[in-house]
This record gives structure tokens, C-alpha cells and sequence, in this order.
């Protein structure tokens, strides 16, 4: 692995020179005078809660926004872009969170959409297309196969293709928005090698994300926004993970969130939970599976690390009744799981916060009241008429319990951040209290304040007796919440360790068979 | 790529206000159509000396009758992302059916009924199972039941009518009236209400909305879609049912030919009421207004003495600017 820092020597003249740019909308403002210097050759990581100006500067560098004040210069020439074509004649690429690709396409033909080469008659020349792709993918230094079907791509191979395709044409600056929300360890790796390799040809990269190990893989210099605002710039190499959270969330409540956290980690080790298991597998098999063990017991927050595709999602769903039990045994409180369908998984007290909130979690057209009573909605009835007033009593309830952050119980899911949704989705499962929770991914794209947040509901849930296990890419998340951690290789538990013998986030990367060191977490 | 979309936009986005007013002028429902109705009478009242009397109103209430309730249902079918092509056959097979059974098991009108309602229920359900057991697109199996409903119609009696005789039924679903009001226009509006109260304040109509608005995220909360989904099938046959009863009471005979088409004319009415045809959205009140508008339209174009063949091209026009318009 290349070490940052010694990526590319940088050029000293900047490439891209923001200065003291300011935008409102309505009465927000959401850039009160931001810079930012972004030198050839150097991937610069942007920081930042929600709502701190992140997106707002890349819209505006891509010309979807027009600035209200500050001067934004490329190699020294002051420009100002009131459209996405004019931002990309001046050699700006963005490549977003939600990819635009065709799936049902090949990577060639997603690269060359709407410039393919024809015949005079408008017929497609397919040769030439996917030997003009590869040529170009070749000279990017960029590990696709042309003739892949974006839709059979593992998600980093897709983002990549992205990546690819926003680097057709004269491209000085990429700026990428979050593109590992969810990419394993692996496939992130892959990712940055590309990234890398484009850094490394004299592009300046601006690497916007929300998991703080990212950028101390990835990046050469940070620049943190809040309210804003700038919050400070640094040079990877000489900062440190408490220095970046201090930045981001700011003087008035990062040493109390850290503190905190620590806190109620040691409280709940010591009380500790109950001997008795919740839910027990047996040897559980189907066509994702092969002879799951497992054990969880109440007041228990149980990891479950593995690869992307090892079969760490399909127990929960397996759990849930989202997928059969084709042989072993399964028991929640000593009856069994076997035949069960969601419905009767959640009449049992199972309660599934899934990885991908827009598909499977929220109905994000709905409001947020909608949203809250689906899984429990006899509850709120009468011979099946609805009862409004227990129904958004529940609503406003579970919304202040959880502090989602919005005007009203009726506010549509969609316009909350990904970390108020990801509260709503929280808020489905929280009262009664689930016996045994089971959560997959649920911090992915949640900015650090509202992860903060997120975890106190879990340790909060586990204290009051539900069993939890959390499947997490991210193992610091793993070690700092779980009580025991099991292994997930293969479709199978190879190895479950109690908190004792935890060791780092290092040993833990070897178990899940990553060869990958992980120099940050280490300490 | 949310925080720009966070504070400012989600503040604007919910005005206040009781929760049954709101029911009634939410904001995603299409103000413009009220509009364009009103438009459309004040129109049709200055060209036609005719238009504007309690006795053409009735006439339109009268007209719509059968697409109006039939479109109560596909209101339930359409939010849970699913469409019913085969409503038209269905009316006119029910309607058979309740004519036979009347005419060889009893001359008594509760049989007709059962018959009528009984039989549009049972295409329901097999349109529901067929689309959610199979999983096969429901545009695909009412398409199927579309072309297989109507040929069992013409098939029973050999493309004959049947007469019915029965007074009590005439009464009850075609000629009868309460303090003026005709019989067909009350079971509009009963069923209007009910399916108001189903979609907007009951359990099932919750579980309607989630299962159109996203299916996935409805599974992971427990909600039986397919049965959801079936359901609303079920629903919307019985309706074309009861439309058929009320058909064959006005003309005194079922016949095994009506209606054909009609469908379009339903389903016009669901999308121009404020529907998504990617489901997830809608109501029932919405859905009547649009059967109105269609229902209006035909009647004032004929009193204005316009062409058949012109009124088809005007009303097709209509429609989809409407919908374009109510849209962004």
C-alpha cells in the first residue's frame, strides 16, 4: 500500500482557489465565506456534518448553484458557473452518491452514452466502441472490463465505472461525494487505487466523506466544514482522528460526546448481560447459509464482522423470516423461528433495522408518522380503524425520544438527512422494546454527530434487556459497542470473541481475512 | 448531497392545520384540478342554456355512476402500484351472471345480487393471486382476464341478453330514489365514503400506501403485501360488480356486450384524481372529481352538440393536458 503523502509531488500553484464563498437560500445560509485550495495531484478530503456546506460548494463548483459572493479561481482565472456544462468545459467532473449508470449496459456503453461512434446510417459501431473504451480505461490506468454489465459489477466496480466516465473529456478537478458508503474494506481498497492513479496523472481530487478512517487512507490534506463555515484545513499526515471529530463537531459538545460514549460503553460492560440466551441457531443452513451457531443473549450488543457477501445480512434475515430455514434450528425464547414470515417475526418481538434505508427501511414519500407506525399498526387501531390520536402520540413520542430532527410527526421522510431517517427507521423498532434487535449497518452515510446519537439508542436498548446484533463493516464501530463479536466467513460463525479478548481493529481485520493493516485504530 | 435539502426545505414543506382538512387540501393533491373543474362548468354554463339545471346534474351523476364506482377501487389497486385492466369485462360478466342467476335459481333480488357482486370478487381474487402468488405484472394478467371475462359473458347465453323481471331490484340499484336523490347516485356516494374511510382511515389503507410507496420497506415492517395487494383486486371487482347490478336495473336486462373500453375511462379517472401510477399516492375523493370531470366533459361536448368522433379527440386531449398540468 502507497502511503499518503507520497502520493504525487504537488504543484504549488493552486488548482482550484476558493475564497470566502458565500450562498443563501431562503433564509439559510448555508456558506457564510468558505475557502478552500486544491493543489494538482492531491486528493483533499471534505469533512463536515450534514448541513455544514459540504454539498452546497460542490453544487456550486458544478454549477448547479450560482454563489452569492467570494470568488472561486481555476489555475488563476476567476470563473463563475451558472451551469453543469459550463462547470465541466472548465474540467470540473463529479461523480455522486446515486450512481447514473445504465445497469442493464455495458461499461463501454455506459462511457460512451450519447457519443457512441456510428456508421453514417446511425448504426452502432460496436467494435469500435469498446476498443475507444478500453483504450480509454487503459490510459486511466483503471482496472474495468469493458464489455462487463455495469449491472452484474460489485458496487466498488460501479463506482468506478462512475468514475471512469466522469474522467472522459479534459478533467482537471473530480470531486467525489461519498463514494464508499458501501464498500467493504476490499472494494475500498480498490477504489482508492483508482483514485490514486488519477490523483497521480496531476488531477486534484476532492474526496467528500463522512467516515474519518477514509481519509486517513486516502488523503492528502482535510478540509472541515461546520455551519458554513471553515473549521479548519490540515495535512493528513500530522493530524489525528480527535482532532478531526474536535473539528467537525465543534468546541460546544465533542469532548462531551466522546466522554460520554465512553462512559456508558464501561457501564454496560459492567452490568454486563444476562446469562440466559434470547435467540439461539442451530446449525441453521438455506441457500445462503451453511450451519450457522449462534447465541444471543439479553442485554447483549453482539457483533457480527465479516466481508460484504460472507452471509452476515442473510442471518439477520434469516432471523427475521426474510429468507427460509431449510435445515438446523432456530429459537427465540425458546420457540422456534422455523416457517415464520416478517409479520410473525414481529409479533415474536424481532425487530430488523436493514441496511439499505431508502429500499427496505422507509417510505420516504410518507411522512414520518407514516413511517413510524407501519410495523405496529393494529396497535394503533380499533376493529381496524385507524386511532389518530394513539398513532401520532406514538409518532411525536418516539421522535423525542430519538431527537429526529424535524418541523413536525408529518414532515415527509424525505426531506429529513440520511441520520434523522435513519432515527425514523431506529424509531419503527424502539418501543415496545424489541427482545431481540437486529441491525444492519446502521450508521452507513449518518454524519458523526448523529452516530453518536444512534449508538446511545442501541447501548440504550441492550440496557433495557433486548438482545442486539449489529452486523458493521466498520469494526471500530464493532469493537467500541459490542460485547461479543462473532466472525461471519463463508456463510458460516467460524469464531465468536467476548470483549476481554477483543484485541484491535487490526486482529480483527486478519480474522475476517483482510490482509489490510488498519494503522489508525490501533491504540 | 441531503444538506441542502435538510432545515429550510422540510420547514416549508408541511403547512399546519387540522389532520381532517388537510386530508381534504393536502398539498400533493393537484389544487389545479379543482380549478380546471371549476373552469370547465363555468364554460360549459355560459355555451349551453342547458348545462347549468339541478336535472342535467343529475344526468351527469347518473352517467358516471358506473365508472365513478369502479374507480374507488382502482384507487386501491393503483396506490399499491398495480393496474386492473379488466374491470369493463368484469362488470359485464357479473352482470350476467346476477340476470341468470335471478332467472333460473330465484327471481329474488338478494340472489342477483350475490351473484353479481359474488362473481366480480371472484375475478378480483384471481386477478390478485395470479399477480401476487405467480408474480406475474398485473397489466399482463387483467389483460388476460380483460379478453377471458368477456368472452364467458358472450359465451353464456350465446352474445343473447337476459331480461330481468324483478321490481325490487329495479328499485334498489337502478330506478328507486331517497328525497329525489336517484338510486345509482347514492350508491356513489356510499361508496365514495366508504372508500374514503378504508383508504384514509383504516389499518388496510395504511398498508395500501406503504406497499405501493415501497414494497421492500412494507415487507421489512411486516405488512403482508400480497394479501394488501389482493385485496385491493377483490375490491375493485366486487365494484364492478355492484356497478353491473346497477346497469342491468336501469336497462332491465344484463347484456353481455356493454361497456367495452371502459376501463380507460377508470383508470382516466384515478390518474386525472391525483394518482401515481408508480403508486404510493392518491385518495378516493380525488378520484371521484376526476370521473366527474371525464363525466362533464362528455355531457356538456353533446349538449354543445359537438361530434361523437370529436368529442373522443377533445376528451383524450383533455386528459393528458390535465395530467401534464397537475404534474410538474
Amino acid at each position: 500500500m502507497i502511503e499518503p503523502g507520497s502520493i504525487a509531488p504537488l504543484s504549488e500553484a493552486p488548482l482550484l482557489r476558493v475564497e470566502g464563498v458565500r450562498k443563501r437560500f431562503g433564509g439559510v445560509n448555508a456558506l457564510r465565506g468558505v475557502s478552500l485550495e486544491i493543489l494538482s495531484g492531491e486528493v483533499h478530503a471534505l469533512l463536515g456534518e450534514n448541513g455544514a456546506g459540504k454539498s452546497t460548494l460542490i453544487k456550486i463548483l458544478s454549477g448547479v448553484h450560482v454563489h452569492d459572493g467570494g470568488s472561486i479561481e481555476i489555475d488563476g482565472k476567476p470563473v463563475s458557473f451558472s451551469s453543469p456544462a459550463q462547470s465541466r468545459d472548465a474540467g470540473v467532473a463529479v461523480v455522486y452518491q446515486d450512481l447514473s449508470l445504465v445497469e442493464s449496459l455495458s461499461v463501454a456503453d455506459n462511457l460512451l452514452l450519447g457519443r457512441e461512434p456510428k456508421t453514417r446510417l446511425g448504426f452502432l459501431k460496436k467494435g469500435q466502441l469498446v476498443a475507444q473504451a478500453e483504450a480509454f480505461l487503459k490510459s486511466q490506468n483503471i482496472p474495468l472490463d469493458a464489455r462487463a454489465m455495469v449491472g452484474s459489477l460489485p458496487f466498488a466496480y460501479r463506482q468506478m465505472t462512475e468514475i471512469a466516465k466522469a474522467l472522459m473529456g479534459d478533467v482537471r478537478l473530480l470531486i467525489l461525494d461519498e463514494p464508499t458508503s458501501a464498500l467493504t474494506d476490499d472494494e475500498e481498497k480498490i477504489l482508492f487505487e483508482a483514485i490514486r492513479a488519477v490523483a497521480a496523472r496531476g488531477v486534484g481530487v476532492i474526496y467528500v466523506t463522512h467516515r474519518l478512517n477514509e481519509v486517513f487512507r486516502i488523503s492528502n490534506r482535510v478540509t472541515v466544514f461546520r455551519d458554513g463555515q471553515n473549521a479548519g484545513t490540515f495535512v493528513t499526515a500530522q493530524t489525528n482522528m480527535r482532532q478531526l471529530v474536535g473539528a467537525i463537531v465543534g468546541p460546544d459538545h465533542a469532548v462531551l460526546k466522546t466522554d460520554g460514549a465512553g462512559q456508558s460503553t464501561s457501564s454496560s460492560a459492567s452490568t454486563g448481560p444476562s446469562e440466559k440466551p434470547v435467540l439461539e441457531l442451530t446449525d441453521i443452513s438455506n441457500d445462503r447459509l451453511d450451519g450457522v451457531n449462534l447465541e444471543l443473549r439479553g442485554g447483549e450488543i453482539h457483533g457480527l464482522a465479516g466481508l460484504i457477501g460472507s452471509g452476515r445480512t442473510e442471518i439477520l434475515q434469516t432471523i427475521f423470516g426474510l429468507r427460509s430455514i431449510q435445515s438446523g434450528e432456530a429459537s427465540l425464547d425458546g420457540v422456534s423461528l422455523k416457517d415464520i414470515d416478517p409479520a410473525a417475526a414481529i409479533g415474536l418481538g424481532i425487530a430488523l433495522v436493514p441496511e439499505d434505508r431508502h429500499v427496505q427501511g422507509l417510505v420516504l414519500e410518507h411522512s414520518i408518522e407514516r413511517n413510524l407506525t407501519l410495523p405496529r399498526l393494529p396497535t394503533f387501531s380499533r376493529l381496524g380503524w385507524l386511532q389518530r390520536g394513539p398513532a401520532s402520540e406514538h409518532a411525536n413520542a418516539a421522535m423525542r425520544r430519538l431527537a429526529v430532527k424535524a418541523p413536525s410527526a408529518s414532515t415527509l421522510v424525505k426531506n429529513l438527512s440520511g441520520g434523522n431517517q435513519q432515527k425514523v427507521v431506529f424509531g419503527k423498532w424502539n418501543e415496545p422494546r424489541p427482545r431481540v434487535l437486529l441491525l444492519d449497518e446502521p450508521t452507513v452515510g449518518v454524519d458523526v454527530g448523529a452516530r453518536e446519537e444512534i449508538y446511545g439508542v442501541i447501548r440504550a436498548a441492550a440496557a433495557a434487556g433486548s438482545g442486539v446484533l449489529l452486523v458493521s463493516s466498520d469494526l471500530s464501530e464493532l469493537l467500541q459497542l459490542c460485547d461479543r463479536i462473532s466472525i461471519v466467513v463463508d456463510g458460516r460463525v467460524t469464531r465468536t470473541i467476548a470483549r476481554p479478548d477483543f484485541g484491535s481493529a487490526e486482529d480483527l481485520h486478519h480474522l475476517i481475512q483482510l490482509s489490510q493493516p488498519s494503522e489508525e485504530h490501533a491504540a | 448531497m441531503t444538506e441542502t435539502q435538510s432545515p429550510a426545505k422540510a420547514a416549508v414543506n408541511q403547512p399546519g392545520g387540522r389532520s381532517a382538512l388537510r386530508h381534504l387540501l393536502q398539498g400533493e393533491r393537484p389544487y389545479m384540478l379543482y380549478v380546471a373543474f371549476a373552469i370547465m362548468l363555468i364554460v360549459f354554463s355560459l355555451a349551453s342554456p342547458w348545462f347549468l339545471s339541478i336535472d342535467n346534474f343529475l344526468n351527469i351523476g347518473r352517467q358516471t355512476t358506473l365508472v365513478s364506482i369502479i374507480a374507488v377501487g382502482m384507487t386501491f389497486v393503483i396506490i399499491s402500484r398495480q393496474i386492473d385492466l379488466s374491470v369493463a369485462s368484469t362488470l359485464a360478466l357479473s352482470g350476467m351472471s346476477a340476470s341468470l342467476a335471478m332467472a333460473f335459481v330465484a327471481n329474488n333480488w338478494v340472489v342477483g345480487a350475490v351473484a353479481g357482486l359474488g362473481t366480480g370478487a371472484l375475478i378480483g381474487l384471481i386477478n390478485g393471486v395470479l399477480t401476487t402468488r405467480l408474480e406475474i405484472p398485473s397489466f399482463l394478467v387483467t389483460l388476460g382476464t380483460l379478453s377471458g371475462a368477456r368472452g364467458l359473458a358472450l359465451m353464456v347465453t350465446n352474445t343473447k341478453p337476459v331480461i330481468i323481471t324483478n321490481e325490487y331490484y329495479f328499485a334498489i340499484f337502478g330506478e328507486g330514489s331517497v328525497l329525489g336523490i336517484p338510486a345509482p347516485i347514492l350508491w356513489t356516494l356510499g361508496v365514495t365514503i366508504a372508500g374514503i374511510l378504508l383508504l384514509h382511515y383504516s389499518v388496510y389503507g395504511r398498508r395500501v400506501y406503504a406497499a405501493g410507496g415501497n414494497p421492500t420497506a412494507a415487507l421489512y415492517s411486516g405488512v403482508h403485501i400480497k394479501q394488501v395487494t389482493t385485496l385491493a383486486f377483490v375490491l375493485t371487482g366486487t365494484l364492478a360488480g355492484l356497478a353491473s347490478l346497477i346497469l342491468s336495473a336501469r336497462s332491465h336486462a344484463a347484456r353481455p356486450d356493454v361497456v367495452q373500453g371502459m376501463e380507460l375511462d377508470v383508470i382516466a379517472s384515478v390518474i386525472l384524481g391525483g394518482c401515481s401510477l408508480f403508486g404510493g399516492r392518491g385518495f378516493v375523493l380525488g378520484t371521484l372529481l376526476g370521473s366527474l370531470i371525464i363525466g362533464t366533459l362528455n355531457n356538456g361536448l353533446v349538449l354543445l352538440g359537438v361530434s361523437s368522433s370529436l368529442q373522443l379527440v377533445i376528451k383524450g386531449a383533455i386528459i393528458v393536458a390535465a395530467v401534464a398540468f397537475t404534474r410538474r
